[in-house]
């Protein structure tokens, strides 16, 4: 079905089409991140957590207004099931007292008979270093990345590539923010695989790409056609490595419980939007800039070229 | 016919040759992977306190129906020589079952130890099971921020402290040391500047990172003492390496086994305790600063001291001898009931006591007590105290006791911080977790059964949709999976967390790409017309190119990723790339031979059929 779209200028009209969408997705993904932002988790920014399971099974408004009684300061307090909480309080030194009334009290009440799972405790500055190495990373691992594609590829194509990893990562930080998952230590470093396998599939077509410009006397056929082909040839890969990553994420997600929630979330979106970029922009990119056959012609001076010619 | 067998001999045998290293490389690895089909399990070892003067271990039938009764069933009990070993049925709860015993027998030590239960010619190879991170085993983690900055301005003080007491001993008249924004200096009088060399070289013996430099001012010859760049650096190693081995030595008195300590980026030090369940004990030990000090009383020009009774008095600010030549301490009591910590000192220390006490017998020492502590505005303040001022009655030798202890509990904190060293940096908990053990099972559980589910998608998948070459794929997917465990097994320092067990699963997922990439190119052969070995060969010739290149920049992810991450992201990172590694050994090299072994079988059988 998708190999007849794209035969022909159908296909070229699709991937333009697609790269429209993308600008779109980018746009409003833009607009949320600057509008609500994300919603950091306690590794960014400091704090208390307390994980802690109950007896029987507690409404969420209940427990909330029977801890407000036990404790003075501000919390959080969020399900992440019937029976299973958690507790957030922010880093200032007066919560650590706190803390402890609160949780002798759910502890010692036989109604909720809670058991604490695990507590965590962070210290804002803490956060704000492991941020600031979030970033770190992040750009190092681009500006790495980048370098590694522009010795290996023509810049059109490393562009090209460069581009539509941004172009996911962006994606995949508007839905975060869109939604309000909480953004934790995990789910960075699933942003930074995402970084690696967003790669993976723009550096296959674009291998093929630059393969198909070398190989066929390509004066006749247009860049456009030749990408198209490109694509062609490698779509099945794409597909079939996609859906196996793809169902081996959503096994992390339907059964690793919530720990892993936001990193296999972060992930699924990530691949099905760093397939889609592989092809509608790290492909459609180059030839928007120009891409074609003359480029990677074996550039032959004034003497070879006379003795070629010579008869 | 006869030259195309002479052709084809070489040929097979360097393709067996590779085979076989192939074939080594992959039995290694599986063995590597076996210890982990045996999980370790935790034990509790209860022996008698080495410093408790009543030998009271119980018996072990005692302590058997003691746990039974207390709920803890035990499954196994064993009577060594001078310890009791008791297994739990459900080994989760074997922190309660310490903390049970502890309470029911305080003369007692107890310590988790993991025993591993492999047979033990694996054991003899010295193969155990991948480590398990924190948020699988279940435990308590620290990270400690020290303080450098303070460390350096108090051994600044003391150096300055110490240039005066130099100064009088030298009897230097004219030289006079002062505090300077950054460090102090030194100044001589012009009838001086010959005194102040030696009294340099004295002060320079003692602090080896101090940097000096000279001026003439006026006719006052000025030395000025601070830290140099370079002479920072070695002093905030020294102090990091040194609050790395105390931190470690209290862990061990603590009586926990498997701590993991290490320092974390220039001044944090990460402390993974797994298996203990309170960590309000643990954090009381590891962030005391408490250190213990000699002084001799000086009328002249000594430091001012508070005194525990109150009041003040002056002592010399170089001491006798401190806590670090303190070899082994134990409470006891006095003859009035109270606690006192009874010292032996190691011989340097021994000599110095001797020396001293032979040379001031009648004369009075003071005993001084430094914590640090945290004042009102949150500031690390050292707080210093004479905790008693004795007459010295005779010679003393390496023994004797400190007396004057507010509790024992205070005596006991204080003997255990004497046997395990004092910090020289005070230190702050930036980071502290607790994972529950019940937590940390839940999570190898689920990441196990997300980890098969996965497989068993990606295996389906490619035997449904590649037939004969998706088994080759499904193949070297297992043996990816041992390699990859093996891998992890055998390399110090690799810890399985929960993110780790994603990046294994991702990895299954993502290592069939290689040969998708492969098996497409072969088809792609095929429909050339190529005969099937060919397209095999110029399949996975035409696609390495393409997967080095796909694979090098998740490589280069990973690095980055291992390079800057802590603990969870950094088994995550870990995991990735030794993935990356496996995956294309397995999935290049030897799904090759085998892709290559198994048609250049069908080739003959062929052959053979059309033959017949």
């Amino acid at each position: 079905m998708l190999n007849y779209f794209l035969k022909g200028e159908a296909g070229t009209r699709l991937r333009f089409m697609g790269m429209l969408l993308s600008a779109m997705l980018v746009l409003l993904s833009v607009f949320t991140l600057t509008q609500k932002g994300l919603n950091f988790g306690l590794d960014f920014t400091g704090g208390y957590l307390t994980e802690f399971t109950t007896s029987q099974s507690v409404e969420l408004k209940e427990l909330q207004s029977f801890i407000a009684e036990n404790h003075n300061g501000e919390f959080e307090l969020t399900a992440q099931g019937n029976s299973h909480f958690q507790l957030r309080e922010a880093p200032s030194a007066s919560t650590t007292a706190n803390s402890l009334d609160w949780q002798s009290a759910v502890t010692q009440n036989d109604d909720i008979n809670a058991q604490v799972l695990s507590s965590a405790y962070i210290g804002s500055q803490v956060g704000d270093e492991l941020f600031d190495q979030g970033c770190l990373a992040m750009f190092a691992a681009m500006i790495a990345v980048m370098i590694y594609l522009a010795v290996r590829f023509e810049w059109r194509l490393a562009l090209g590539s460069v581009v539509a990893l941004v172009h996911d990562l962006i994606l995949v930080l508007g839905l975060f923010s869109l939604l309000q998952i909480e953004f934790n230590l995990t789910v960075l470093a699933s942003l930074l695989a995402i970084i690696g396998y967003s790669l993976n599939d723009s550096i296959i077509v674009g291998d093929r790409v630059r393969e198909l410009l070398r190989v066929q006397s390509n004066n006749v056929l247009s860049p456009a056609t030749i990408i198209n082909n490109a694509i062609k040839s490698t779509l099945t890969r794409t597909l079939i490595t996609s859906g196996t990553t793809l169902a081996t994420v959503a096994s992390v997600w339907l059964l690793a419980g919530a720990p892993l929630q936001g990193f296999a979330i972060a992930l699924f979106t990530g691949i099905v939007v760093g397939t889609f970029s592989s092809i509608c922009i790290a492909a459609t990119l180059p030839e928007l800039l120009g891409l074609s056959a003359k480029n990677y012609e074996v550039k032959v001076d004034a003497h070879t070229q006379t003795l070629l010619n010579m008869p | 016919m006869l030259s195309f067998k002479k052709d084809k001999k070489p040929s097979t045998a360097k393709f067996k040759l590779s085979y076989i290293a192939m074939l080594i490389v992959l039995v290694l690895l599986a063995i590597s992977a076996l210890p982990n089909l045996y999980p370790n399990k935790s034990w509790l070892h209860i022996s008698a306190a080495a410093h408790s003067e009543t030998q009271s271990l119980p018996s072990t039938k005692t302590l058997v129906t003691f746990l039974n009764n207390q709920g803890l069933e035990v499954e196994q009990g064993l009577d060594k020589q001078s310890t009791i070993n008791v297994l739990l049925n459900e080994p989760t709860k074997s922190a309660q079952a310490q903390a049970a015993i502890k309470a029911q027998y305080p003369n007692t030590q107890v310590k988790v130890v993991e025993h591993a239960t492999s047979p033990t010619w694996l054991q003899n190879f010295g193969l155990s099971p991948i480590k398990l991170g924190l948020d699988l085993n279940g435990g308590v983690l620290f990270v400690l921020d020290v303080d450098l900055d303070k460390a350096v301005d108090e051994q600044l003080v003391s150096a300055y402290q110490q240039a005066k007491s130099i100064i009088i001993k030298q009897k230097a008249h004219g030289v006079k040391a002062q505090q300077t924004q950054h460090g102090f200096e030194i100044n001589a009088l012009p009838n001086a500047t010959d005194k102040l060399t030696p009294v340099i070289e004295e002060l320079q013996s003692r602090f080896a990172n101090l940097a000096v430099v000279t001026s003439n001012n006026g006719s006052v010859k000025a030395a000025k003492f601070s830290y140099s760049e370079q002479g920072r650096s070695s002093f905030d190693k020294e102090v990091m390496g040194q609050t790395l081995t105390t931190l470690r030595s209290r862990i061990e008195e603590l009586g926990i086994t498997e701590a993991v300590t290490q320092q974390q980026g220039k001044h944090r030090i990460r402390i993974e305790l797994p298996g203990v369940q309170d960590p309000n004990e643990a954090k009381r030990i590891i962030g005391a600063t408490a250190s213990l000090g000699f002084y001799q009383l000086k009328e002249i020009g000594g430091q001012t001291f508070n005194m525990q009774s109150g009041g003040t008095i002056k002592l010399d600010p170089v001491p006798i001898f401190t806590g670090d030549h303190i070899n082994n301490a134990n409470i006891g009591r006095d003859d009035w009931g109270k606690p006192l910590v009874q010292l032996s000192l190691d011989s340097q220390g021994g000599d110095a006591m001797s020396a001293f006490s032979k040379a001031n017998i009648g004369k009075p020492m003071a005993t001084v007590y430094s914590e640090y502590s945290q004042n009102a505005k949150g500031e690390v303040v050292k707080k210093s105290e004479v905790i008693n001022v004795a007459n010295i009655a005779q010679h003393l030798s390496s023994r004797f006791s400190i007396t004057n202890m507010k509790s024992q509990q205070a005596a006991a904190d204080l003997a255990l911080l004497l046997r395990a060293g004092s910090l020289t940096a005070p230190v702050t908990i930036v980071h502290e977790q607790t994972i529950g053990p019940s937590l940390g099972q839940e999570n190898i559980s689920n990441g196990l059964a997300a980890l098969m589910l996965g497989m068993g998608i990606t295996l389906a998948f490619m035997a449904l949709w590649y037939r004969r070459l998706g088994l080759i794929a499904n193949v070297a997917l297992i043996l990816n999976l041992t390699s990859l465990v093996g891998l992890m097994s055998l390399l110090p320092g690799v810890v399985l967390t929960l993110p780790g067990i994603a990046g294994l699963v991702l990895t299954i997922g993502m290592a069939v790409d290689t040969n998708v990439i492969i098996f497409e190119r072969i088809k792609e052969e095929r429909r050339q017309g190529r005969a099937p070995y060919q397209a095999i060969q110029e399949g996975y010739k035409q696609a390495a190119n393409t997967i080095f290149d796909a694979n090098i920049t998740t490589m280069i992810t990973a690095l980055i990723l291992y390079g800057i991450g802590y603990g969870p992201v950094k088994g995550f990172a870990i995991t990735l790339a030794l993935g990356l590694l496996t995956s294309v050994f397995t999935g290049v090299y030897v799904s090759k031979i085998l892709s290559q072994t198994l048609y250049l079988k069908m080739g003959k059988k062929a052959g053979v059929k059309a033959h017949a």
